[in-house]
């Protein structure tokens, strides 16, 4: 450990205290200053002489989830890193980035990481640690070595942690590596080992395809390749004129996801309903093609006749057989094996292999092999097999299935190491515990979806103190030198992928070596998979009861940001709840039940139970209770835990859908006597998704839009006006928005809060209608009935109304309109009337009703984009189009003499779209992008026609391709 | 003929209760009307402990608001005014009927105004002073309020003059301003009657430096009713005006509900209305306990009721217009707003309880036996005053909670500061009056006693017409 002068602080290595440490320890609290790596970090631009203050700086970096890499750039301020942008450069990106991408950065501040390294007996320093386990371990040298010694590690892509996985194995030949996370899809790899013979990735270009069926699969949400696929996905789904073609997608799902939300054609169905769904579709598929496989269709004829839902099944069928070749099938993580077995089979039965489904080998290490979950690790356990356990940033005793106990069979194991960024369940059990680094800390390498390699390069020096993962595998190697740097540099000359300086920097510049993706396999589906598959899934008992449908959490993972306040306070993109997860139930069920929102059910499946407060929601198959995974942290801006943690309901032998479950609501004593139902106040982001035949999100079917492009045109159309227009000069901005593309993944939301140093408010000020989100998702129910309806995703920001509302009204000039169109917030100036607020139809603006910033903790001020206010208590504030953004890029053009380009000025919004549905330009240039698409016959503005604002925000309409032939 | 039956047969003659029932000479009066700021009571001692507890809750329930933040009330995004604009309305259209009893009706030369213009005019000081804190309180930054007059700043910035919030901030300083000096100048007289009679030199004293140098001469009674009448014409289109102001708040704004051409008509009559109700709740327990029933006559109890009958009606059509015309304008944000939410949404309780009360309460004063009556009055007063004050709460809730997108839509609910802060100004306001009741002669001496001498004039006259048509029958 060191002092922010480099000098080194002797305290922890000692175990000793002395005044001078405590001083140089108090010294250090107070600087709390970011130093920048030692090694030679490389910003995404060119190098300019130095850091100039003022000017951030870009560097390209990759973030993994699940494993997979993720190629961001990251803004940097004086060494700060304050913002997370998408690498262009990189395939999982292409410029975008996720939530969870987006959120991260919070991790890297929070005060409430971990920063003592520890033995169980009290402070133990990294040298310390470094002499216990870098020499050749005690009593592990004769006569196997490293017998007794097991490593847990996330699954991993990294050819670095691979190369050190084998040093490690080099000196412990016994030693056993395994690797666990709770979401990861061990499934598919079973599939695939059944399908080809090999553990293959399944690649998916939704770019290519017209037609997509996702069986349980939130492809848009919650997969780690979520933001690749959307923005394929998206490519397809765009209309700009009536000429335009528009892919169809049809989803089967237990409870809403993000793609479910959205898709022409949704199907509710429990489940233990969902393969069989699936089965009826494979079955009219295998049944309207004539060169289908004998084995397939052998299969499928076998099964009884009335498979559920068939006409709906037959229908879709039908569609994907007249798009064969341009189709995907794709099922969800959370599907058994035999399901992706099948979903293989009939991707090959539509010739969409080579087209839009191709197969290359994992990135994962040691995907498929025998030790690489947690069972052989139990199993050792059990035997008292293991003398040395290690745990670097994994946290099974939380996550692992909860018939396998972790805990208390860790509790056996002589000796254990864990590494984690926070003071986890894990870390608590461990006889050692050493402060993991945040991404933007260390060093690494991973490998995209595609097996692109990626290069992680730290921007500030550990912030607590910590060490990476990959420097403790080195110390078991006993490397002399456990610098990730030198030994990436080092393994990638050797490798060959960078063997120059000058091809190590480009690399580090770009974040990834070009280049590198795998190539595709040419796998031959073995027709002697299908049957079993196919009867498992027959087989498959359908129970009674209430099923329970575990899911991964579209905020938090699965449970990795459960304590990043960003992402807590989102509303849920599609129950809008924030603070919580309850328990999702079909409105149907909830009356039947006799639930209400709020009320805390007890929740058992064989000996198992959970209480947890329910919602009734859209979407949700009936008898089905929908739980996501990852809650449940305790949380120090709440003094509380937040939400429930579902893990306890997991089991190795029904890890996602759990069937014959019970739920009662929980009664207690009322002090006048009698009992009264346990409820909670959930904190809504939005109570009402009703639209009220309001003209707000304008939608309507492909086919009409073909028959009257302009069917948005009796709402936007401008009233006679007493008043002359305004003569405008020089630049004006505007934004479009695409209703057709948008998920409502609220990536845009979190980058917003990100740029603008938006604060949280917490539970309370969430329940009560005072969170500070410049840009929200609104979501409007569409349809009849209560279940089967589609929510829809509207964001909404500040409109930057030309005629606005909230200008006129404010009595001391603190929102007026600047020159180019932006309807500005002067926070010095405002005194808090909160007028302007009322006023706007939109209701975008959000008040600091108290003071929502933490000037005491030092860490969290880091992350605040120097470019924008703080805002202090009793100051209105809004969306400004990133106004920051604007005057840099107008400062940078006038310095250079030129006039800004189209596209130069990108919103936070805007960037991190997955999608590309928000677009934000000169709406005077005619040849702007923004101005092409405000010009499209279903270009609309909220409101115009009824108020008259005339804003600069416009919308696409939404537009969904209705297959006519698929029952209602 | 003692005094007593002359004024009755006075009132025969008329058909109206006598505005004045004394006869008794101006020395009597004086010194009766004098007696409570020379003679104080156990009564009135624990009534003012009680209100100053009251107002240091108060206090304390703003300092909270202050160094925390307006996050400690209800408010939220959509409904960013709640409570405090509502007690501001309210508060101000209280303080209406006070310069409107003695500005207006004096200029009407109504004489009943005389006996109970005083304690009107405090009753609109202390009222205004209540309002007037809520436009700052609700303030995210109340410390930068003045920011909203047009003072010379040096950074030359102005307020946004389209704005109604400046218009109010004129509106109500001028109110102020104004109510304050012609209260001020009415009382001088009195004060030099109250310097005259003080039992102690301090006292004698104390009364000298605010009596001003009263003689009484004819130069000063001359000037005085000059100067009375000028501000009298000063006051009356402010009487108007501030409410109307106070309207625009919410009229000029685009929310449905809110953006309505009637709102000016529509807020004056419902302030004199409320204002009317609040000079029943304290002229009824002050004729009472001091015993003034010669002085505040059923005339009075009769008259003030009529005047909340006339303005009571006029809201209560204002009500019906600002309905149908929701329903005839076609907006369907404002149909839904008037024709759904308000009467059957999650506040039509509210909405209801407003409605049933203004309809009944001053209906029933077409019944002569009630406006006699000083309990109902009294009881139909309190009514109103709630009802009143409901009514600006819902006019505001309303409006806000369910606007135009419905993804913002959410209820509110108070906070026990929102509480605290409006019974608190209930007891602040109590305790001013209790310091003007103990303090300041609160009928006007003089004025009464002028009145007597007309009174006695025109009865002596009527009484010679009589006689002389006796002689000639």
């Amino acid at each position: 450990m060191t002092t922010p002068t480099g000098h080194r602080l002797p305290l922890l290595e000692d175990d000793g205290w002395s005044r001078r440490h405590v001083l140089q320890l108090l010294g250090m609290g107070a600087l709390a200053a970011c130093q920048p790596p030692r090694e030679p970090i490389l910003p995404y631009t060119v190098q300019p002489a130095g850091v100039v203050p003022g000017k951030p700086q870009f560097y390209a970096t990759t973030m993994t989830l699940d494993g997979y890499a993720t190629g961001l750039l990251v803004e940097s301020h004086v060494g700060r890193p304050t913002k997370i942008e998408g690498n262009p450069d990189h395939p999982a990106s292409l410029g975008a980035t996720g939530l969870q991408h987006q959120a991260s950065i919070l991790d890297l501040y929070d005060p409430s990481r971990a920063r003592l390294p520890r033995r169980r007996e009290g402070p133990a320093g990294w040298e310390t640690f470094v002499r216990e386990f870098g020499p050749l371990l005690p009593g592990a040298g004769v006569p196997p070595p490293g017998e007794g010694l097991h490593f847990v590690l996330p699954p991993t892509t990294s050819p670095l942690a691979a190369s050190l996985v084998d040093a490690v194995r080099t000196r412990y030949p016994r030693a056993a590596f395994h690797f666990h996370a709770p979401l990861y899809a061990r499934a598919a790899d079973e599939a695939a080992r059944a399908a080809f013979g090999q553990v293959l990735a399944t690649q998916r270009f939704f770019d290519r395809a017209t037609r997509v069926l996702a069986i349980d699969a939130d492809f848009l949400g919650t997969s780690p390749f979520g933001v690749r696929w959307s923005h394929d996905f998206a490519q397809r789904r765009r209309v700009h004129g009536p000429a335009d073609d528009m892919n169809r997608l049809y989803v089967v799902e237990s409870d809403l996801g993000l793609a479910g939300a959205i898709a022409d054609h949704r199907l509710r169905a429990r489940p233990s309903e969902v393969p069989l769904v699936f089965l009826a579709i494979a079955r009219a598929l295998v049944r309207g093609s004539p060169r289908a496989p004998d084995a397939l269709r052998g299969a499928l004829e076998r099964l009884p006749a009335d498979l559920p839902h068939a006409p709906w099944a037959e229908a879709a069928a039908r569609d994907l057989l007249q798009h064969a070749g341009d189709c995907v099938v794709i099922v969800g993580d959370t599907q058994p094996a035999e399901v992706h077995v099948l979903a293989h089979a009939l991707n090959d039965l539509l010739g969409n292999v080579g087209r839009t489904v191709a197969y290359t080998p994992t990135a994962i290490v040691e995907a498929g092999e025998a030790s690489f979950g947690l069972e052989p690790l139990l199993a050792a356990m059990d035997a008292r097999a293991v003398s040395t356990l290690v745990l670097l940033d994994v946290d099974p005793v939380r996550d692992a299935f909860a018939d396998d106990r972790f805990g208390a069979r860790m509790a056996q194991v002589p000796q254990t190491v864990c590494l984690s960024l926070r003071e986890t369940a894990t870390a608590k059990a461990s006889r050692w515990f050493l402060p993991g680094t945040h991404w933007l800390e260390s060093w690494g390498d991973a490998r995209a979806f595609d097996g692109t390699l990626s290069l992680r390069q730290p921007l500030v020096r550990p912030l607590y103190g910590g060490h990476d993962a990959l420097e403790v595998l080195a110390v078991f190697a006993g490397l002399a030198d456990t610098n990730p740097w030198r030994l990436l540099r080092t393994l990638h000359q050797r490798t060959g992928a960078a063997p120059t300086d000058a091809t190590w920097n480009a690399a580090v510049q770009r974040g990834l070596f070009p280049g590198t993706a795998f190539a595709e396999v040419a796998a031959a589906f073995r027709a002697d998979a299908v049957a079993p598959a196919v009867n498992a899934m027959a087989t498959r008992a359908r129970p009674g009861g209430i099923e329970i449908a575990l899911r991964p959490d579209p905020r938090l993972h699965d449970g990795t940001f459960a304590h990043n306040e960003w992402l807590l306070e989102l509303p849920d993109p599609i129950t809008r709840v924030s603070w919580d997860n309850p328990a999702h139930v079909s409105h149907a069920t909830a009356r039947r039940l006799d639930l209400h929102e709020g009320d805390v059910v007890e929740v058992r499946w064989n000996d198992r139970s959970l209480r947890i407060p329910v919602l009734p929601t859209e979407g949700v198959a009936d008898d089905t209770l929908a739980l996501t995974l990852g809650w449940g942290a305790w949380v120090a801006r709440e003094r509380d835990v937040v939400g429930t943690d579902a893990y306890p309901l997991r089991t190795r032998a029904a890890p996602w859908d759990l069937a014959g479950a019970t739920v009662e609501p929980i009664e207690r004593p009322r002090p006048v006597g009698g009992t009264e139902r346990v409820r909670v106040e959930l904190a809504s982001g939005q109570p009402h998704i009703d639209m009220h035949d309001r003209p707000i999100l304008l939608h309507d079917t492909l086919e009409t839009f073909r028959n009257q492009p302009d069917f948005v045109r009796p709402h936007d159309d401008r009233r006679p006006s007493l008043y002359g227009a305004w003569t405008q000069h020089g630049p004006q901005w505007g934004m479009s928005i695409d209703l057709g593309t948008c998920t409502g993944c609220a990536t845009c939301v979190i980058a917003c809060q990100a740029e603008n140093n938006i604060p949280t408010v917490g539970r309370i000020g969430t329940a009560k209608g005072r969170a500070m989100h410049w840009l929200r998702i609104d979501r409007y129910r569409l349809g009849t009935g209560e279940d089967d309806v589609q929510l829809l995703p509207q964001p909404m920001l500040c409109q930057h109304c030309e005629k606005a509302p909230c200008e006129y009204v404010c009595p001391v000039n603190a929102t007026v309109h600047s020159p180019d169109g932006l309807n500005e917030m002067v926070y010095n100036r405002c005194i808090g009337t909160r007028f302007c607020s009322n006023n706007c139809p939109y209701k975008v603006r959000r008040f600091n009703f108290l003071e929502y910033n933490d000037y005491e903790a030092e860490t969290p001020k880091m992350q605040k984009n120097p470019d924008v206010t703080v805002r202090a208590r009793g100051v209105m504030e809004k969306c400004t189009y990133c106004v920051q953004r604007i005057r840099t890029a107008q400062i940078e053009a006038r310095i250079e003499r030129r006039e800004l380009r189209d596209g130069e000025v990108r919103t936070a919004c805007q960037a991190a779209c997955p999608t590309g549905a928000i677009v934000f330009g000169q709406v005077s240039d005619p040849n702007s992008g923004v101005a092409a698409l405000q010009g499209l016959p279903h270009s609309y503005a909220v409101l115009q026609h009824e108020l008259g604002t005339e804003p600069r925000t416009r919308y696409l309409a939404h537009l969904r391709n209705e297959n006519e032939e698929v029952p209602a | 003929m003692d005094t007593r039956a002359e004024s009755a047969a006075y009132s025969k003659a008329v058909d109206e209760p006598s505005v004045l029932l004394t006869r008794a000479p101006d020395a009597v009066l004086t010194r009766r009307l004098l007696a409570p700021i020379w003679v104080g009571g156990i009564t009135w001692k624990v009534l003012f402990l009680v209100t100053a507890g009251g107002t240091a809750i108060m206090a304390l329930a703003i300092a909270y608001t202050v160094i925390t933040g307006i996050g400690v009330w209800g408010n939220d995004i959509p409904v960013a005014w709640a409570y405090a604009i509502t007690n501001f309305v309210w508060w101000i259209g209280i303080g209406h009927a006070g310069t409107f009893i003695s500005a207006i009706l004096l200029l009407l030369e109504q004489p009943w105004r005389t006996s109970i213009n005083r304690f009107a005019e405090a009753m609109t000081l202390f009222a205004v002073l209540n309002a007037a804190m809520f436009p700052v309180l609700h303030l995210g930054r109340p410390w930068l309020a003045y920011w909203i007059f047009p003072y010379p700043s040096t950074m030359q910035v102005w307020p946004q003059f389209r704005s109604a919030l400046p218009w109010d901030a004129a509106a109500i300083s001028t109110y102020g301003t104004v109510s304050l000096i012609f209260w001020y100048l009415g009382l001088v007289p009195d004060l030099a009657a109250a310097r005259d009679t003080a039992p102690t030199l301090l006292k004698r004293r104390l009364y000298g430096i605010f009596a001003l140098g009263w003689r009484g001469s004819s130069a000063h009674w001359n000037h005085y009713r000059i100067a009375y009448g000028i501000l009298g014409g000063l006051a009356t289109p402010l009487v108007l005006s501030v409410h109307t102001v106070v309207s625009f708040d919410f009229a000029i704004a685009q929310l449905p509900g809110w953006h309505s051409t009637i709102f000016p008509p529509y807020f004056v009559a419902g302030a004199i209305y409320s204002g009317f109700a609040m000079v029943i709740t304290l002229m009824v327990p002050i004729r009472r306990i001091f015993g003034l029933h010669e002085v505040i006559t059923t005339r009075h109890l009769e008259a003030v009721a009529k005047m909340t009958l006339v303005t009571g009606s006029i809201v209560y059509y204002a009500y019906a217009v600002e309905t149908f015309l929701a329903w005839y304008g076609g907006s369907e944000f404002e149909m839904y707003t008037m024709l759904k939410d308000r009467i059957s949404g999650p506040y039509a309780w509210i909405v209801w309880i407003v409605y049933g009360i203004n309809f009944v309460a001053p209906n029933l004063f077409w019944f002569r036996r009630i406006r006699r009556s000083a309990i109902a009055l009294f009881a139909i007063s309190i009514f109103i005053n709630v009802a009143m004050w409901l009514e600006r709460f819902f006019l505001i809730v309303t409006s806000l909670h369910r606007d135009f997108l419905p993804s913002s839509w959410r209820m509110y609910l108070p906070t026990f500061v929102d509480g605290a802060i409006i019974l608190g100004t209930l007891f602040f306001f109590l305790f001013l009056f209790l310091l003007f009741l103990r303090f300041v002669p609160f009928v006007p001496i003089s004025e009464v006693k002028e009145l007597r001498h007309e009174l006695a004039k025109e009865e002596r006259e009527l009484a010679e017409r009589a006689k002389e048509a006796a002689h000639g029958r």
